[in-house]
């Protein structure tokens, strides 16, 4: 260990070098506390009955990855039945249900609880300085009505299955679908609510529980991204509980709110469904631009740039994200009016969406940017979801739109958002937050391998989507013109590479519990109070109350530890900067 | 863990939770996190209230029909319940926030009582409506009835446009002279109404008997002396908040379904 500048007494006389660093050492000054949340109590029971938010984190974890792994089986099967312009292993109504299931498993089961369920539920309370959320019994029931919920959904889907498209459009599902579209609709309807209450515990908790000196202006802003997801998810899902209710009246009853030939107007349902799950897409998306920010500037050693426009514009799409969901409806008959109005609104979510994005680049322009595993995915995240997002414009014009509405155009640019933008984001989250969950360090090579395998295989599956879609292929069919059939094979081909890239983490971050070196209080060397926890962190999180006297990007300060413990850091003095 | 003077109360849990700082902070985050539940509630109800709304703009002579065909007596007993039972609820606050104990046991038994007889009234009510067989569904049924060149013919409608029919002839002369301009597909389409009736009505009951839960959990804590330290009567105003969104609803509901008049464009000219 060199040790080129001796450590100063007092911060006065501490003479300042602004050298920029390359990588940030991993020291483990103190070694991981002997009590900590993992091992203070031990036993089904003190996990079930817990109300620690950072075990309820871990509680949200592991079956979120079992739902992941189902809803990747359920897209393996669909894109291995379209190696073939005729199917290759599917009849056609297993194909229906194979693709509903992919659809609805990951989008209501993983994407909308996945962030918020544990790196919210972890993270949020830590990054404010408080001991545990607003109402911690609250959290641990919304975990159970989530898994209540989920488990009824999966239950639908293995005794019968479902084949309406994660969509549940009437008339066929309420009147011809002969699948199990009301238990369906009942899981739809429980997880919401466990969603609603996450949401609405993380606003009272960044509301109520900031610790001293913790102002508006000074949260990180991955909370600020979580608070806007929690305003979106109280806000919309009411309503889609709602929606899902009066369509299993119908299904009941036999009675017409939706189906036209009772009197209903199938557009309602639409409307309806649409004022949730456009947000929803927000749901999924914000919180993985939140951790954007953290690991962005963490391995740039450099503040963000812009923090109010980037905190802001949180916010502006949660506003923005409420007023296009008729993009959905440009084809099925609303008027024609009514769509002009919601194209041009559409084009407004751009707006905040491209704040970031140019934020963020700004924010790696003269940083020291290092290329760990999280940086990497990072990375990804930016250029995909960037992709993903102008392709979206080609959509929200109503001219456009109309080309390649329902093509495998759509499918591309929502995977681009959803898959290129939030699974690389929840990678990226886990990746840099691992070490604090668990206390132990990864294999640095193996991640980054797969990093850079998810991207290629990522791209391989869905470039050629946008291609084929734009070319006419429709989404959903099972059958295609043979001309097709090579842009489908890419796409498996991409599809198996990506499958592969999704199961090492599943390999090496367990590992990493038994095999892994102690990562120590703060492995990255980030600003953030959750870093200046001990690893794993303690029941309370804090030994004492926090007092917060600066933003959460001061990566030009010299922080705590380097006071401290400058003998332990190849530093100069400074961290990085200027 | 909480140091503060009075963070151990006379109860057997502190009073300020281990992972507030002081009763302030839990106070406040307790009446907010209310706050944002409500906020959820006006949007779940708002998505059903959307609906009804989008479906009366169509069918306005159908969703009088509805309308008269209800009991508006036993909703006009119900409203004056309801808000009763919001002024009682009220004095509860004040008896804790006094630490009265008596007052507060007197308060929330009240507020329970009048909970319960509305819901008495309003199963009542079902019961009316169930009886008069003003229940949507597809079964069906033929009658006599005339096509367009004035040939008797036997038409094939749904069980309830029949018991529709029957309840507003026998009615009263209003609900008569609605029934006779309907047709039969009029009619039938009237289930539309009943379904949102039952479920928005169903929703609202099944909010009533949570809170009435609650209340009866209230009324136990406050006898077993839960709220002596009267730093705990937050706990009897959120409650009281639940309790007047409830009432809320109901005040929303009464003239939505029960004086459904006919309001719309064509009925103007």
């Amino acid at each position: 260990m060199a040790t080129t500048h001796a450590p100063a007494t007092t911060p006065t006389t501490l003479e300042l070098d602004y050298t920029p660093q390359t990588a940030p050492p991993v020291v483990d000054v103190d070694g991981p506390p002997k009590v900590h949340y993992l091992n203070h109590s031990f036993g089904w029971l003190s996990w079930l009955l817990t109300v620690d938010h950072k075990r309820i984190g871990i509680l949200y974890l592991i079956p979120l990855t079992i739902f992941f792994m189902c809803g990747g089986i359920a897209a393996g099967l669909v894109r291995l039945n379209l190696i073939q312009p005729y199917g290759a292993i599917l009849e056609l109504d297993q194909y229906n249900k194979a693709f509903t299931a992919h659809g609805t498993i990951m989008l209501f089961l993983f994407l909308i609880p996945v962030i918020p369920g544990v790196l919210g539920n972890f993270f949020v309370p830590m990054m404010i300085g408080a001991k545990d959320m607003a109402f911690p019994k609250l959290n641990l029931a919304s975990w159970y009505v989530w898994m209540g919920g989920a488990m009824f959904f999966i239950a639908a889907l293995l005794f019968g299955g479902l084949d309406t498209g994660w969509t549940f459009y009437p008339p066929y599902s309420s009147k011809y679908s002969h699948t199990n579209v009301i238990w369906a609709g009942l899981g739809v309807f429980i997880t919401g609510f466990s969603s609603i209450l996450t949401g609405l515990n993380i606003i009272a908790t960044v509301h109520k529980m900031r610790a001293p000196g913790m102002t508006w202006g000074r949260l990180p802003l991955f909370v600020w991204a979580m608070y806007a997801t929690s305003v979106i998810q109280i806000l919309a899902t009411p309503v889609l509980a709602m929606a899902v209710c009066l369509l299993a009246t119908e299904r009941i009853f036999g009675v017409g709110i939706f189906d036209p030939s009772l009197g209903g107007d199938p557009l309602l349902f639409q409307h309806l469904f649409w004022y949730y799950s456009h947000p929803a897409v927000y749901i999924m998306i914000l919180p993985g631009m939140g951790v954007i920010n953290e690991v962005i500037t963490c391995f740039s050693r450099k503040n963000i740039f812009g923090y109010k426009a980037v905190a802001w514009s949180s916010v502006g799409i949660a506003v923005v994200g409420f007023l296009v969901w008729g993009h959905h409806m440009f084809l099925s008959g609303q008027g024609v009016y009514l769509g002009m109005v919601f194209s041009v609104l559409t084009m407004l979510v751009a707006i905040p969406s491209a704040v970031k994005v140019f934020n963020w680049t700004a924010t790696f322009y003269g940083g020291q940017i290092t290329f760990e595993a999280p940086m990497l995915f990072t990375i990804g995240f930016i250029v995909l979801f960037t992709i993903g997002g102008l392709t979206g414009l080609f959509l929200g014009i109503l001219g456009t739109d109309i080309h390649l509405h329902d093509t495998y155009f759509v499918i591309a640019h929502f995977h681009f958002t959803m898959v290129g933008g939030m699974m690389f984001a929840w990678q990226a989250g886990l990746h840099f937050y691992w070490p604090k969950m668990t206390g132990k360090m990864y294999s640095d090579f193996w991640s980054r391998l797969a990093a850079v395998i998810m991207l290629v295989g990522f791209s391989l599956t869905f470039l050629p989507q946008f291609v084929a879609g734009y070319h006419g292929l429709p989404r959903r069919y099972p059958y295609y013109p043979v001309e097709f059939q090579m842009m489908n094979i890419l796409s498996t081909a991409g599809a198996t590479i990506q499958g592969f890239g999704y199961l090492m983490p599943a390999v090496y971050l367990p590992l990493s519990l038994f095999f892994g070196r102690n990562a120590g209080a703060n492995p990255w060397r980030a600003t953030g109070l959750e870093w200046q926890t001990p690893s794993p962190p303690t029941m309370h999180n804090f030994e004492e109350l926090p007092i917060v006297t600066h933003g959460p990007y001061e990566y030009a300060l010299p922080s705590k530890f380097t006071l401290e413990d400058g003998h332990a850091h190849e530093t100069k003095g400074g961290n990085g900067g200027h | 863990m909480a140091t503060n003077a009075h963070a151990e109360g006379e109860g057997r849990q502190p009073i300020v939770a281990h992972h507030f700082n002081n009763i302030r902070q839990q106070q406040a985050s307790v009446r907010f996190g209310m706050w944002v539940f409500l906020v959820t509630e006006v949007l779940f109800f708002g998505g059903v209230l959307c609906a009804y709304a989008a479906c009366r703009i169509w069918y306005p002579k159908e969703f009088e029909a509805g309308s008269t065909a209800l009991n508006p007596f036993i909703a006009s007993i119900n409203t004056f319940l309801l808000l009763s039972s919001s002024f009682t609820i009220t004095l509860a606050i004040r008896a804790a926030y006094k630490g009265q104990r008596d007052g507060l046991r007197l308060w929330l038994a009240s507020t329970i009582v009048l909970g319960t007889v509305f819901l008495g009234f309003k199963a009542k009510e079902y019961y009316g409506d169930y009886e008069e067989g003003l229940i949507p569904g597809p079964q069906k049924t033929l009658v006599d009835d005339v096509d367009a060149t004035g040939k008797p013919v036997l038409r094939e409608v749904s069980v309830f446009a029949v018991n529709l029919k029957h309840v507003l002839e026998h009615k009263n002369a209003k609900a008569k002279a609605i029934s006779d301009k309907m047709t039969w597909n009029e009619r039938d389409r009237t289930q539309m109404f009943f379904v949102f009736y039952y479920s928005i009505t169903g929703l609202h009951v099944i909010h009533m008997i949570v809170g009435l839960g609650l209340l009866v959990w209230q009324l136990i804590l406050a006898q077993i002396g839960f709220f002596e330290p009267t730093e705990r009567h937050v706990y009897i105003e959120v409650m009281s908040l639940y309790w007047h969104f409830v009432d809320l609803v109901w005040i929303f509901l009464f003239p939505l379904l029960y004086m459904a008049g006919h309001h719309s464009m064509d009925g103007a000219f």
